[in-house]
Formats: structure tokens, sequence, C-alpha cells
């Protein structure tokens, strides 16, 4: 099973959107508009159809922000900060990440795929 | 001076068509959906053929969380919408008053349930919403940005003619200056053709489907289950007239009760059900005779018919008003019943336009003034009357403006 296609045919399907606007770069907050319940639903099918254990927080980054307000209070650096509490994210991507973060939700739909990706190896 | 409340857009979404045009084509054709259930073939059912709700709404994401009957309420409602030419300020003051029934799919939605699990992998994150009352009313605030006073009435077969009632008043005493009021509903699933049948309320058995729905006559039989929606605009007179708007009718009174009897059968003699009618008679400060054709609840069902026809016999007495039933065209819509029959009965006041009872071989009542063939009258009031399971009555007088 190809992850992408799978996770674009279930992203179509919940946000009622086309295929053709979904691709490893698009952003689901910022650009498909996804909102709390579409997440909720999200991790419902991603789970079913991959047979995983989604864990919401960690899979949609809920603690991203949490996450780099403790590193700083606790004077530790960040990137590797993250990197520990999010390892199915690549350095590269947490960077990223980290001078996006002014421009709204982060969240891409290849850190989905990340997640998927790390959940089936580690089974 | 006492405010005054008219309907100035219809929407509606019915197995006779969307628009007056094509209800009263289909009326004087006899085009019906009248066919054998694929559930079950002793029972007769009216469906909307090819419906997408996505035809009335576009493509919107909460779509996934309407039941059918809401599916009905929502194109029906945007249908409204779309006709009543105002803009986004009035919507967002407007009020949205609906009329829904439950969900009754219980099998469509858990296919496999066993032993009371009906937990599984895909099971919605939010399957609950499929069930919500109010989840239609949530989606189209959303869709279209009303934003006013909200209820969602749930009072069986009364509740859409409720849901308009309520609206009247909220605006005839000047809480609010318009309010969009109508319902949707569906139940020719599996699981509530199964309810309707166990509760012997249902239809069974004849041959032709076209005979099935019969109010009045001697040899009716039970009801057949339709579906559809019907939304109305509902402003204040003055507010319509200063706008320009195109006026449908007046609602001059509206009534409603309960029995106190039954969970299912009407109270036989209509005693309170005859409560709701005079209720809306003297709200619209009017008398029986003024009352040109009563649109009958007429399920077809022995009880109700048979109490209705001598509620009928009672309030209006030697001058009989026109009887129509449209049940026998669309069968029963349940809590949206009273609003698809308001939207057929406003086409037929526009057209100056009696549609015939179907099926009525042999009256069940000598002295009432059945309509049984179609004819031209120009109809200037309608009183329409809905009744419910649990004893629910209502009454909504309509006047030619």
């Amino acid at each position: 099973m190809d992850i992408l296609e799978e996770i674009t045919k279930i992203l179509s399907d919940i946000l009622d959107i086309d295929d053709r606007n979904i691709s490893p770069e698009t952003y689901l907050i910022r650009e498909l508009g996804a909102e709390s319940i579409d997440l909720l639903e999200l991790a419902v099918a991603l789970n079913s159809r991959f047979k995983i254990d989604v864990n919401d927080d960690e899979i949609f980054l809920r603690k991203l922000r949490q996450y780099i307000t403790k590193a700083g209070q606790q004077n530790k650096d960040i990137l590797q900060y993250l990197a520990e509490k999010i390892p199915f994210l690549t350095r590269k991507r947490l960077e990223d990440i980290i001078t996006d973060l002014e421009g709204g939700p982060t969240l891409k739909v290849k850190d989905l795929m990340a997640y998927v990706e790390m959940q089936r190896n580690g089974n | 001076m006492q405010r005054r409340v008219v309907i100035t857009s219809v929407g509606v979404i019915s197995s006779l068509g969307f628009t007056a045009e094509e209800i009263i084509c289909n009326l004087k054709n006899e085009n019906t959906s009248f066919e054998k259930s694929i559930f079950d073939d002793e029972v007769v059912v009216s469906p909307i053929k090819e419906f997408d709700v996505k035809n009335f709404a576009g493509r919107f994401k909460d779509k996934r969380y309407l039941n059918r009957g809401a599916q009905f309420c929502v194109a029906s409602a945007i249908e409204a919408v779309k006709k009543a030419g105002i803009d986004k300020k009035l919507l967002a003051e407007s009020g949205l008053f609906l009329g829904t029934g439950p969900n009754l799919d219980i099998g469509g939605e858990f296919p496999e349930i066993k032993d009371g699990e009906i937990d599984r992998k895909d099971l919605m994150a939010l399957w609950m919403l499929k069930f919500l009352p109010n989840t239609a009313a949530s989606v189209i605030a959303r869709l279209v940005g009303i934003h006013g006073e909200n209820h969602t009435l749930t009072t069986a077969c009364s509740a859409s003619i409720q849901a308009i009632g309520e609206a009247f008043r909220k605006i005839k005493h000047g809480y609010i200056d318009l309010a969009f009021a109508g319902g949707g509903d569906s139940r020719l699933s599996k699981s509530a053709i199964l309810a309707y049948k166990k509760a012997k309320a249902l239809f069974n058995g004849m041959d032709d489907p076209d005979k099935a729905s019969r109010p009045f006559d001697k040899s009716r039989a039970g009801f057949v289950p339709g579906e559809g929606g019907a939304f109305f605009l509902l402003e204040e007179l003055e507010h319509a007239k200063s706008r320009g708007a195109k006026i449908y009718c007046e609602i001059c009174g509206y009534g409603a009760s309960i029995d106190g009897y039954s969970m299912t059968a009407p109270e036989p003699e209509g005693k309170w059900a005859e409560r709701s009618v005079n209720a809306a008679l003297q709200e619209a400060g009017l008398t029986s005779s003024d009352i040109d054709v009563v649109s009958s609840h007429g399920t077809g069902t022995l009880l109700n018919d048979s109490m209705e026809a001598d509620l009928i016999d009672r309030v209006y007495g030697k001058r009989a008003p026109f009887i129509i039933a449209l049940k026998s065209w669309i069968g029963h819509i349940a809590a949206a019943c009273g609003a698809v029959e308001l939207a057929i009965c406003l086409a037929c006041m526009q057209n100056s336009y009696l549609p015939k009872i179907r099926n009525l071989d042999e009256p069940c009542h000598d002295r009432l003034n059945f309509v049984r063939e179609e004819r031209e009258y120009p109809i200037q009031s309608i009183l329409l009357e809905n009744f419910g399971f649990g004893g629910q009555n209502s009454a909504l007088i309509v006047r030619k403006y």
C-alpha cells in the first residue's frame, strides 16, 4: 500500500476535496483548513487503514510549541530536544518547522507519512 | 399595530418535484414515486430518486455527519436561502427553526452489530452526530451564515408545522424579523421500515404500489413512508415589503396540543387535536367558515383518519371546506410532512388548483367535502393539520396575501 496514495484518499474523503490539492508538502490546517473534528476523523481513518496505533498528540504535533517553550526554559538545544520528543521527523524537517512557526500550524501531509512509516516499521 | 408574518421564499425537495411548477405538473399528470421497498416487498414507499445533497449545497465536509433526513433538511434550507435573495447581514440576523426526526437507520449505520458491540476500527470519531437531532441546524447555520434564534423540534409528525408555527410567533411578537423554518426527514431504511411495520402502522401487502396510500378510504390499511424536505423564509410583513420581496402567503394562526392519551394512537375522538385547530383559528381571528381548504394529516391509518374525519365534521359543521390529503401523493414524510405539505399547498394556492385525494374510492365519512376530482379553485385560505406519534397535534393557517 502506497502511503501517500492512501493518505491522499483519506484526506480527500474526510475534507471532501480533490486529490490534486494534496501533496506531501501540503499544510493540513493552514491550507486544507482541517479543524479539530477533522483531525479526530483522520486519526480513526489512519488507525483503521494502516492498522497502526495513532496517538493524536504525537501525529498532529500538538505539543510542538510546548516542547519548544520547555527547551527554552531548560536552556536545552531546541532541535536536539524536538528530535528526542518527535522521533519520526528528520532533523531537516524539524529545522524547517522551527523556521516556519510564525506562519501558523506547521503540520504537513509528509509528517503524517513519516508517522505512519515509523509506526509500521515499529510493528 | 399587530405585526403580520408572510412567507417570502420556498425551498422544497419532494417526490413531486423541486419547484412549484414541477409539483403542479406532476399533480396534474399523476406522476408519483410509489414503489415496493427494496427491503421488504410487502411494504410500499415513496422515495426521491437521484437525490444528492451536493447538488444543492456544493461540496462540504460536514456531509459525512448528515443522515438522509438531515440531508433533506440541509438541501431544502439551502434552496430557500438561495431563493430568498437576502444579503449576509440579514442572513446573520435570521432565526432558524427545524423539525427533524430520529435517525432510525440503525442497521445501515452499524451493519455488523452483535451483542450490543457497535465499535469497529473505522467507526467515525463523531458517529454520534448522525444521530443528534440538531446536526442539521448546525450544518445549515454554518453553510449559509445564520446566527439568530434557533430551535430544533422533534415532536414527531407534527415537528415541522410546529417549527414554522414557533417561528411565526417569534416574528409576530417582535423577537425577530425573519426566520427560516421547515424540516426534512426520511424513514425508508431497512430499520425504519421494520420499526413502523412492527408498530403495525404501515400499509402492508397490496400488489399495486400506486393504490397503497389511500387516506380516508374505507379500505385504507396504514401509511406509506415518503421522504423529502421543505423550508420557508418567514418575514415580518413591513420588512418584506420594504425590500420588495415576493410574498407567497400570510401565516395567520398556529395551534398545538398534546393528547396525553397514548404513545402511538391518537385520542379517538380528537378532542385535543381539535384544541390545536381551534387555537389556530382563534389566533388568526377567523372562524371555521373562513377556511376554504383543509390540508388534512390523512395518513391512511385506520385510527388517524377516523379521528380526523370526525374532528373536521365537528369543527366545520355544515359549511364543509374542501379537504385534500397530500399523503396520497407523496406518502408520509414523518417530521417533515407538514413542511412539504405546506410547500405543495402554496403551489396549489398560487395556481388555484385543488388536487384530488388519490385512491379515495369509498370515503370513510359521508358528510365531508373530500376533493375527489381535481379542480380549479381560487384558494384564499388553507388550514393544515398534522397529528403525530405521542399525541402531538398541530395546525397552521395560511392565507393568500
